[in-house]
């Protein structure tokens, strides 16, 4: 069972006065707590997600001292574990091989550009289709309004006006949805 | 070595932690940075010979409130950033109350002394070397602040080490009043606030590099 706020609250100030045991429990609770926080962000770098519990258990216990009784406890521990986390990241990128650069950006930003590109283009769906063409030459795939007018046979006001109207348009319907 | 172990090794060395340790290391090695300072000037530039004198006029007052607030600030966002959660940061916009009134004092002075004076009010007798001694008397500061960090949890290393040396460059400034005999406003918004800007902008370089844990 996992442990409450409140528990590891009390555990955690419990080794703040001194109580080694308070102290030890709370180390002992925070491991599947930690666990599953790394598993959930490092999917494909298993191995590594016991030797980041291990550090932050290791920085919990040598920095408790800025932990604030006053303040949530899961608030403080998580941002120790998204630290450590940022900081594995790092460290990973300064020793990785060179051509393993791609995969990685890939594999780390693939998420994020597949959710992102589902929403433009849910997005652009909306509009008609003059203006979502002309978003997606100038403000995805990056032409300048001179090519994208080349590319379409129309004049580059045009161009300009139906992106301005269409970004317009979009940013009045994501507002809408919010 | 497995976490079990790990966790038994780590439970042999609980010392209890008393309450506000993150404001008694800042304070220390704040403290610290802050006595070798004031060694540093004695040693090096020497006291100024007037300094009962001019602690009357309000000109060494006007430069101690300046570098003091913007140091009390820079401190107190030490203090937060030496925790690891998100911190609100928007109060920093304060850092300039201080500077808008110095910058008002110093139009003010300017308009009662003939146009002509302004150039010398504005360079004082040590504008060549103003900035470059306050940045030099924050490194003890900053030293002293480093270390209090290397026991707490900052998170956001760039800033930590941007405000870190903030404080530094404006504890120094403090100090430096103690030697130095500029009194014109201006003076000081410009070439103080350039020494303590220094300070920051350096803290902000290293603080990736040296605060990381």
């Amino acid at each position: 069972m996992r442990a409450s706020e409140e528990q590891l609250r009390n555990w955690m100030v419990g080794g703040l006065n001194g109580s080694a045991a308070d102290h030890a429990t709370l180390l002992g609770a925070l491991v599947p707590l930690l666990q599953a926080f790394y598993r959930r962000r490092l999917r494909d770098a298993a191995e590594d997600v016991e030797d980041l519990v291990q550090e932050t258990l290791i920085a919990v216990h040598s920095r408790r001292a800025t932990y604030d009784p006053d303040r949530p406890f899961g608030v403080w521990l998580f941002a120790i574990a998204r630290y450590k986390m940022i900081d594995h990241f790092r460290r990973q990128r300064q020793s990785c091989p060179i051509e393993d650069v791609e995969d990685i950006l890939v594999a780390e930003g693939f998420e994020d550009s597949c959710s992102a590109r589902m929403d433009v283009d849910r997005l652009l769906g909306m509009l008609p289709a003059k203006q979502a063409v002309a978003i997606r030459r100038t403000q995805i795939a990056g032409l300048s309004i001179s090519e994208a007018a080349t590319a379409e046979g129309i004049g580059e006001s045009d161009v300009k006006v139906s992106v301005h109207r269409g970004l317009k348009a979009l940013a009045a319907r994501v507002r809408g949805e919010r | 070595m497995d976490t079990e172990a790990l966790i038994r090794e780590l439970a042999q060395d609980v010392q209890p932690v008393s309450p506000n340790a993150v404001g008694k290391r800042v304070a220390a090695g704040l403290l610290a940075g802050a006595v070798a300072t004031v060694v540093l000037i004695g040693w090096w530039l020497g006291f100024r010979p007037d300094f009962d004198l001019a602690m009357r006029g309000y000109s060494f007052w006007i430069k101690w409130i300046y570098s003091g607030t913007l140091a009390a600030c820079a401190v107190a966002a030490t203090l937060q950033l030496a925790r690891p959660e998100p911190a609100p940061l928007r109060w920093l916009w304060l850092l300039g109350v201080p500077v808008v009134a110095l910058a008002a004092i110093g139009i003010y002075e300017m308009a009662h002394v003939p146009s002509s004076d302004w150039l010398a009010m504005w360079l004082g007798r040590s504008w060549k070397q103003c900035p470059w001694i306050v940045l030099r008397l924050s490194v003890p500061i900053f030293i002293g602040l480093l270390w209090s960090y290397r026991r707490l949890a900052p998170t956001r290393l760039r800033l930590a080490g941007a405000v870190a040396g903030l404080a530094a460059g404006a504890c120094a400034a403090t100090l430096y009043c103690l030697h130095c005999p500029e009194a014109s406003a201006i003076f000081v918004l410009t070439w103080y606030t350039l020494g303590i800007g220094l300070a920051a902008a350096i803290g902000a370089l290293l603080g990736p590099h040296l605060l990381r844990w």
